[in-house]
Parts: structure tokens; C-alpha cells; sequence
């Protein structure tokens, strides 16, 4: 039977816990057989080989009233009438009538070993299920969470208006979802479900649906294989490693449907990302940066330089400074690139500033030209002030790898070697 | 271990070929109210004065305080001499028996000032908060006072010991002015409960066919409390198998957890977030020597807590509906009334919300809500008025609570909770320390804090524990014959249920409100903790 199989692998081989809705996920069963088959299974490995399988229970029913821990919110929660009174009673009508008035039920998760304890607690139990079945006694319960995520993260594509029968879910005629902006393919909405716990892998759901938009693409035919085969890797990581390998050019496309400098042709590639709320664009643009990290060792290598160059154009944007002939190793691909409107004329530049650098160990290195003021007596004795480019040593952290440099790249070097200090809007409009 | 010969309670034996039948949710009739909503953007002013809201709020609660007044106190004669109404504060006449209709406002002494805070130049972002607004060493420094647009009058006298009271609710008080120039209080009068609408008055009437099957139920939940780290989420997801149905076998009806497919609607009542979102701000400004950068920082924000909520809703929105109102530590305004948290915070769920309104159309009602808090409207027929916890929690500052007659304390503060509750209904006012000392949008022709109706459930979120009761109106006396008794039992009084909703995250407590009978139930998610 493919249930028995499956427990066998994840549980036994894999020693990772499986609660009922990820097997009822995994299987396509019903949640309530799901519990029946971790029950059997449970109890037949159990048999052969005590103690090879734990489990966890859930019970659900009514606890006895004078509970130990948690005292409040049971008993006392009277249910009276408080008349009439025709102002504020200042003694309240007492409360100790009608104690049982309000029903409370627990649902509580039980360890296997605490099992016979917790079913004392309860004066009456409606029902008692197998949540999850997990090699060894669990120390933290939590991890049951991550089980369910993974499950939810695994099987994401499935639309839970359409499974959610097969699983058990309560049906509802009346659910009202949109459709409207979101690309057709729904299951979208679900993949966050699966958002790993690590909040350094946590960061911002809309990388989800962009991700989705750009691996199943090339990555398509692999990604489920993947998937089912070692459902442990979490897909996103999967899709995202095979749409870098297999399509770095489909990458290229990707980041220049945000970075419009790109060349226009590639740019259809990736519509649907941008043609969700706009809101998103902004965050979607740094998770694209985020998810393919150094897929090719060249197009780092190329980026890091073109950020470290535009960096030092910036600066002498700042400095007022005509940019120097230095470097201007994109040059080449200005043809290629249309003007954009927001190009300013070339204003007129004081004098020029030159700058070397070395990068070492994270810190930026070198000598630059600044405008030093000195002032002289002159021969007739006068005082002088000048202006004199003078040079100085510089040492400055490096800044960080920021995901702007990715966007910006290419583009900006040639133009503004042409043009020195820019418009200002020029620098906002055209990356 | 289970030894399979027991009772196996349906689950605890070996599967079964039998088909499992699907099981349909109880729909539910929802028309949210916009009493709460304001204006976008430009429409949006922030210039007013506050003043007008106490005026408003006086214009229109006074003949009803009024009334109720005359009702009682109209002809009576206390020592040989007779009371008389007098119409302003200021006309109170020393010696004289009278009585007056005003506000209320509170002098105490911890109470945030915004003039003390501009003489210290203290211009802090908000006040920092405080437990109690009194003085439990120094109740002389108490000051209840009554005022109108004439002036102010200082109430004293024992019976204000025995009575509640905030600043903002309208009042009449009878006395005399003694020699100090005081109001000696004898006798205080509310508005009392506001009229009650019927059931189904705010929207279609039954159709038998989809309600006369059986009683829904109503689930409020507040204070889910999500951090985003793995250590608050097992009651949420016992919470969700719950909503979805997968707990119990939803087949059997009358078993006690109520199979949750009789449950039409989710009530979100605020602080569904625990951790703050953004990172402390001088933590990060001291690490920085790179240029600041507008936007989303990843550094300074922490989206973990949202995204879960989004997942833990888009989770249980393909089977209920969910009316989700902001909270104290939600990402929305903070000043009252909030408006909901915008859909952009919930990429999954908000497929489930309603399209964003075009221009000025006020927003229609989605199947998953983000409302306002406070937030009103009708759910199967029902007048709900609830908030997320702010307008108890600041009356709460107002009144020391003596820990009296030996109950214990905490049986006494909760039920402080819902006596400030009731007194609320009764003042007819639901955030009575709006604009005083709880942050509020400056109204200017209308405050909307005035209970014009009575609401059938009047909840509170985010209290300490769970507490319910129900409450009556004064049955006002039918001199002339033919009054309608349609109903069986004849109430025209009102009735309020009361519900004091406990946080989720402390007490892992769900309130399910029947839809018929307005009686309460709780459900609990836990884990079994070893002793």
C-alpha cells in the first residue's frame, strides 16, 4: 500500500514526523482516513518492533472543571442577567450561580506518553485522533509546525477550493475569490503556506509569485520530480536553483523587467510579475536580487564591478566633478541603449577631479583629487585665496553589496560619462 | 498506547473504505457597517478642533440623559423642597435641590497632559503608557467634574464613591451646591441602553430555506499574537485544523466541540501581531554609515509576523469568512478609529477581499473583511459593535480597583472589565475617553462613538481572560394600550450580550456566539504540559 510506503520512508528512514494533514496532502486522502492509516501504521510497526514509532494525539472533548493549570477562562464565566438596574450595580449580582453556564471544550495535543495522564483531565472525550506519527518522542512539539508548513510548501500548487474536498475540508458554496489581477493559475495563492520559519528564508512572500512566474518556465518538467523524490528540499530553493542554472539568460530577463535599461527584447519574458499589484513591485525587485545569488560566477564578477564604478560616478556626480576617461568600460553599450527622455544637456564643470582605488578586504583604498582652498600673501600683499586640486588618501569601508547594483548596471556608466553631473531627474528616471 | 480494542472514538482504527461525505459550511449574512470608515487621503483632515466632538456628543446625548431624568426625578421632593431642573451647569444655584445634565471630565493626576507636555518640551511621539491614570496614595487629587458649554462644576459627595465614571460620558446629577462652591451628588442618571434595532433589521429578512436550518455560530477570536517564530503556532494550527474541520468528525452534530462547520464567520478582534514589526530604530542607526535609504529596508523589518497571519488566513479563508479588525499592535494608524490593515500586507489572502474601491465608492464587503476598529454591522441579523480592547483598557486607567469584600483579584478586575463594558451601553458611548486620553480622528459634525443603537453583541478584544454576560435594558412603560408584543416573550428591552474576549495567544480560547440563542461557548487549544 502506497500510505504504508510512504510513512516508511519519511518516518522510519528520514526520521521526520508526519502529522495527518501532510499525509493527507501528500496522498490525497481524506483527513480522517489520513488519521486512521497513521493509526494502523502506528500500531503495526509498533508490533513488530516496539517503540520504533511515536506518536502524537489530539483530544477533544470536555476537561474536568477544577483544572490545575490553567484556571482562567473555565469555570467562572457566569452567564447572568444583570436586570435592569438603572445604573452601574456597584456590586455585581453574584456569580457563583450558573458557573457551568458557559461550555468550554478543549482540543489538546498530547504526547503518546502522556497520553493515559491527559484523558484523566477530561470528564468527558468526543473524540480522540493520531496527529502525527515521528520516530521519537518529540522534545519540542513545534517542530510538528515545520512538518505541516513543508507540506503545505510541497504540495503549494494544489488549489485548496479544488482539494480542499479530498482532504476533508468544510465546503463553502459561497467563497468569493478574485481573480482579476492575479495571474490565473491560483494555486499561487498558496505557496506562502509554505514559508519556512527561518526568517532569513522568510523574507517577503511576493518573491513567491515572481519565482513561480519565472522557474516553472524552463524548470517545469524538473521541479515536481524534485519535489516528490526529496520532499525535504523546500521547492522554493529547488525552482529557484534550476530557473539559475538552466536559464541565466531567463534571469537577465528577469531583472530587466525592472531595470528597464535592459535591452527591450528580453523583457516579455516576465510580464506577469510586474502585472501584480504594484505595490509589490518594489519588494519583488530586491527578492529577484535575493534569489539568485552569484548564479554565474561572471555575471558577479561583472555586477560588482559595474556597482564599484558606478559608485565612484556617483560620487563625483556629487563632487560636482566631470567624470574622467578612467573607466568607461561599458562604453559599448550605449548604441544598444535608447535615450531616454529624461536625459539632461551636459552642464559646465569646474574642474576635474580625479580618483584611484583599490578594493582590498572589504575596504576601498586610494587617492583621490579634492579642491583644497589655500591662502597666500602674494608678493604685493594681497591675500589670495585659490582653489587647487590637491590629492589625498582615502579609506573608506566598502559599501555593501546592495541589489540597486544589479538593476542599474549597465546602463548608467556610458551615459554618464557623456554628461558628467546629470539632471536629477535623469538619475531618478532612467534605471 | 491505545490499546486498539478500546474505544477507538472513530479514528483509533485501521482505515476504512468508507466514503467520506463532504460537509458544507453554514452561510453567513454579513453586511458590515462604514460607521467607522474615513475619508482617503486629501479627504482626510487633521486641522479641527476637538472640541466639537464633546459638543456633538453632548447635543445628542443630552435630551436622552434628559429624559430619563425627568422620568425620575420630575415632582420629587426631597426634605420639603422640591427638585428643579436646571437647564447649564452654571446655573446651579448654591443651597438650591437641583439637577443638571453635562459631561463628565476627570482630573488625574497621572493623566497625560498635552499642555504639561509642551511646557516640558517634551515632544514625544506618544505618551508613554500607563497602567492607571490615578493616584492610589493621593485620592484627593481625583477630580470628577461636570461641564457644558457654560462651564465646569466640581462634583463631590459619597455617592461618587459608588458609582464609575470617565471622562466623556454624559451624565444628569442631582444636588446641591455647597458652601464651597461644589455639587454635592446625590443621585446620578445615564442615557441608559440605546434603542435596540430587531434582529434583521439592518438587512434582508430570513428566507427560511438558508437560516431556519439550525443554529450557526459566530467565532470571535483576539490577540492571535503571531511572531512569526515557531513558539506561538501550535495553538494557531490546532485553531486552523479546527476552522477547516478536521478536527473531530464533523459529521456528528451534537458532540461538544461544536462541529465547526456551524461556524458562519471568524471575528478577528485585533492585535493579531506580537512582535513589533519594524526593529528598534536606534539599534539600527547606530550600525549605519551607508547612505540612508528610503523604503523597505529588509534590515529594519521584520516580516515574519504578517506574512504568517497572511498564511494562517489565506489557510482558512477557502472555508470561512473572516472579518479581521486591527489592534493596538496591528500595522494600522494607531489613533481611533483604525482603519483596516491594507491589503498589501496580505499578498495570499487578499484574493479573498473585495475589489479595491473605484474612486469614492465606499468599499464593499469581501469575504475576507479588513474593518476598522472600532468596527460595527450586522452578522446574521445581528447588531455587532466590538473593539479591539483600547476603549476598556483606558477606562480601566480611570478607576482604581479595589481588590474589595476579599474576592479574589482577579475575578474582580475581570469583572471590572465588563461593568465598564455595561457601563459603555449605558452611557451610550463606546469610546467615552476619545479624543481625552485614547488618540482619535478629530471629528467635526458627527461623533461616531455614540451608540445611536444598541447593539445585539458588544464585544471587547485582547482582555486578560474570558468573560460574558448579558445585560437588560430599562423596558420603557407603555402608558397607551395597543403596543406591539409580537414577540413570544414580549422583550422590548433591550439586551445585550456582553463578550470580554481573552487574548489567543495567552489563553488559546476561541468564543463561539450561537446564532440563535446569543449563547456563548469556548473552545481551548492546547498543548497537554507534563506537571
Amino acid at each position: 500500500m502506497d500510505s504504508k510506503l510512504f510513512l516508511a520512508e519519511n518516518v522510519l528512514n528520514e526520521h521526520r514526523p508526519v502529522t495527518y494533514r501532510s499525509l493527507s496532502r501528500a496522498l490525497k486522502v481524506h483527513a480522517n482516513r489520513a488519521k486512521q492509516i497513521l493509526f494502523e501504521f502506528h500500531r503495526n510497526e509498533n508490533a513488530k518492533k516496539p517503540a520504533t514509532v511515536h506518536a502524537t494525539y489530539v483530544i477533544s472533548g470536555i476537561q474536568k472543571t477544577p483544572e490545575p493549570a490553567p484556571a482562567n477562562g473555565n469555570g467562572s464565566d457566569e452567564d447572568k442577567m444583570m436586570g435592569s438596574s438603572p445604573y452601574l450595580p456597584s456590586s455585581m449580582p453574584d456569580q457563583d450561580e450558573a458557573s457551568d453556564a458557559v461550555v468550554t471544550t478543549s482540543i489538546v495535543l498530547v504526547r503518546e506518553e502522556d497520553l493515559e495522564d491527559a484523558k484523566a483531565t477530561f470528564q468527558s472525550i468526543s473524540a480522540i485522533h493520531v496527529y502525527s506519527l515521528e520516530p521519537s518522542t518529540l522534545p519540542d512539539l513545534n517542530v510538528l509546525i515545520d512538518a505541516n508548513r513543508e507540506s503545505a510548501r510541497t504540495h503549494a500548487q494544489d488549489d485548496p477550493l479544488e482539494c480542499g474536498k479530498q482532504w476533508g475540508m468544510i465546503q463553502n458554496r459561497n467563497v468569493k475569490r478574485r481573480t482579476g489581477p492575479r495571474p490565473p493559475p491560483a494555486p499561487v495563492a498558496k505557496p506562502p503556506v509554505a514559508k519556512p520559519k527561518s526568517s532569513a528564508e522568510s523574507t517577503v512572500p511576493a518573491k513567491r509569485p515572481l519565482q513561480k512566474e519565472a522557474a516553472p518556465v524552463k524548470a517545469e518538467a524538473s521541479k515536481p520530480d524534485e519535489a516528490k523524490s526529496q520532499p525535504s528540499a523546500p521547492v522554493p530553493q529547488a525552482s529557484s536553483k534550476a530557473s539559475g542554472k538552466a536559464a541565466p539568460s531567463k534571469k537577465g530577463s528577469l531583472f530587466s523587467s525592472f531595470a528597464k535599461a535592459k535591452p527591450k527584447t528580453k523583457a516579455p519574458a516576465a510580464p506577469e510579475p510586474a502585472a501584480q499589484d504594484v505595490v509589490l513591485d518594489d519588494a519583488s525587485e530586491e527578492e529577484a536580487e535575493e534569489l539568485f545569488p552569484e548564479s554565474t560566477e561572471k555575471a558577479a564578477a561583472a555586477n560588482r564591478e559595474s556597482r564599484k564604478e558606478r559608485e565612484e560616478r556617483l560620487k563625483k556626480m556629487m563632487d560636482d566633478d566631470e567624470a574622467d576617461d578612467e573607466e568607461m568600460p561599458d562604453a559599448d553599450e550605449e548604441p544598444q541603449r535608447e535615450l531616454t527622455p529624461v536625459e539632461a544637456p551636459p552642464p559646465i564643470k569646474p574642474a576635474e577631479l580625479k580618483e584611484e582605488v583599490t578594493v582590498q578586504g572589504g575596504r576601498r583604498r586610494g587617492k583621490r583629487q579634492v579642491m583644497k582652498k589655500t591662502t597666500v600673501k602674494d608678493e604685493e600683499g594681497f591675500l589670495v585665496t585659490r582653489e587647487e586640486p590637491t590629492w589625498e588618501t582615502f579609506s573608506e569601508d566598502e559599501p555593501a553589496p546592495k541589489k540597486p547594483a544589479v538593476n542599474v548596471p549597465k546602463s548608467k556608466p556610458g551615459k554618464a560619462q557623456g554628461q558628467g553631473q546629470g539632471n536629477i531627474m535623469s538619475f531618478f528616471g532612467k534605471k | 498506547m491505545m490499546a486498539p480494542d478500546t474505544q477507538n472514538y472513530g479514528f483509533l482504527c485501521p482505515p476504512s473504505e468508507q466514503e467520506e461525505e463532504p460537509v458544507y459550511r453554514t452561510p453567513s449574512h454579513y453586511s458590515p457597517r462604514l460607521t467607522y470608515h474615513l475619508p482617503a487621503g486629501a479627504a482626510r483632515h487633521y486641522q479641527q478642533q476637538y472640541g466639537d466632538m464633546y459638543f456633538l456628543r453632548l447635543a445628542k446625548l443630552k435630551p436622552s440623559v434628559e429624559q430619563v431624568a425627568k422620568d425620575a426625578w420630575e415632582g420629587l421632593v426631597i426634605a420639603g423642597e422640591n427638585v428643579r431642573r436646571v437647564d447649564r451647569v452654571l446655573d446651579v444655584r448654591q443651597g438650591e435641590l437641583c439637577w443638571v445634565a453635562g459631561t463628565v471630565y476627570m482630573e488625574l493626576p497621572m493623566k497625560p497632559n498635552i499642555l504639561e507636555d509642551l511646557t516640558k518640551e517634551n515632544f514625544t511621539s506618544a505618551p508613554p503608557p500607563r497602567r492607571t491614570y490615578t493616584d492610589p496614595s493621593n485620592p484627593e487629587a481625583t477630580q470628577i467634574m461636570m461641564e457644558d458649554e457654560s462651564g465646569r462644576l466640581r462634583l463631590t459627595g459619597n455617592f461618587l464613591r459608588s458609582t464609575q465614571l470617565a471622562t466623556g460620558a454624559i451624565v444628569a446629577a442631582l444636588g446641591t451646591e455647597d458652601a464651597n462652591g461644589d455639587f454635592e451628588v446625590i443621585d446620578i442618571k445615564l442615557p441608559d441602553l440605546a434603542p435596540q434595532p430587531r434582529r434583521w433589521e439592518g438587512k434582508a429578512p430570513e428566507n427560511g430555506a438558508e437560516t431556519g436550518n439550525g443554529n450557526g455560530k459566530i467565532a470571535f477570536v483576539s490577540g492571535l499574537g503571531i511572531t512569526g517564530t515557531s513558539s506561538d503556532t501550535l495553538a494557531l494550527e490546532l485553531l486552523t485544523d479546527y476552522l477547516l474541520g478536521y478536527t473531530g468528525r464533523s459529521g456528528k452534530a451534537d458532540s461538544p466541540p461544536t462541529s465547526a462547520s456551524k461556524i458562519t464567520r471568524l471575528i478577528i478582534a485585533g492585535n493579531s501581531l506580537g512582535a513589533s514589526i519594524t526593529a528598534d530604530v536606534t539599534a539600527t542607526s547606530a550600525t549605519k554609515a551607508q547612505p540612508k535609504k528610503y523604503g523597505y529596508d529588509a534590515s529594519a523589518y521584520n516580516a515574519s509576523p504578517i506574512t504568517q497571519l497572511d498564511s494562517f488566513l489565506a489557510e482558512i479563508l477557502p472555508s470561512i469568512p473572516v472579518t479581521l479588525m486591527p489592534g493596538e499592535k496591528d500595522p494600522a494608524n494607531f489613533s481611533l478609529p483604525q482603519q483596516g490593515i491594507h491589503r498589501a500586507m496580505f499578498p495570499q489572502s487578499r484574493a479573498y477581499s473585495a475589489p479595491p474601491p473605484r474612486g469614492d465608492d465606499k468599499p464593499g464587503a469581501g469575504w475576507f473583511d479588513s474593518v476598522t476598529n472600532p468596527w460595527d454591522g450586522d452578522v446574521e441579523g445581528w447588531r455587532l459593535w466590538g473593539c479591539s480592547g483600547q476603549n476598556v483598557d483606558d477606562i480601566l486607567r480611570y478607576i482604581t480597583i479595589e481588590s474589595s469584600e476579599g474576592s479574589p483579584a482577579s475575578s474582580t478586575r475581570s469583572d471590572a472589565r465588563i461593568r465598564v463594558m455595561e457601563a459603555m451601553l449605558r452611557w451610550r458611548c463606546g469610546v467615552p475617553t476619545a479624543p481625552d486620553t485614547i488618540w482619535s480622528y478629530p471629528y467635526q459634525s458627527d461623533d461616531p462613538y455614540i451608540l445611536e443603537s444598541c447593539p445585539h453583541i458588544f464585544f471587547a478584544g485582547n482582555q486578560p481572560e474570558f468573560k460574558t454576560a448579558t445585560i437588560e435594558g430599562h423596558v420603557p412603560l407603555r402608558l397607551d394600550g395597543d403596543t406591539d408584543m409580537t414577540d413570544a416573550d414580549g422583550s422590548d428591552a433591550p439586551r445585550v450580550r456582553i463578550l470580554a474576549l481573552p487574548k489567543f495567544n495567552e489563553t488559546g480560547q476561541l468564543v463561539l456566539v450561537d446564532t440563535e440563542t446569543l449563547e456563548v461557548e469556548v473552545i481551548r487549544f492546547e498543548v497537554f504540559q507534563q506537571k
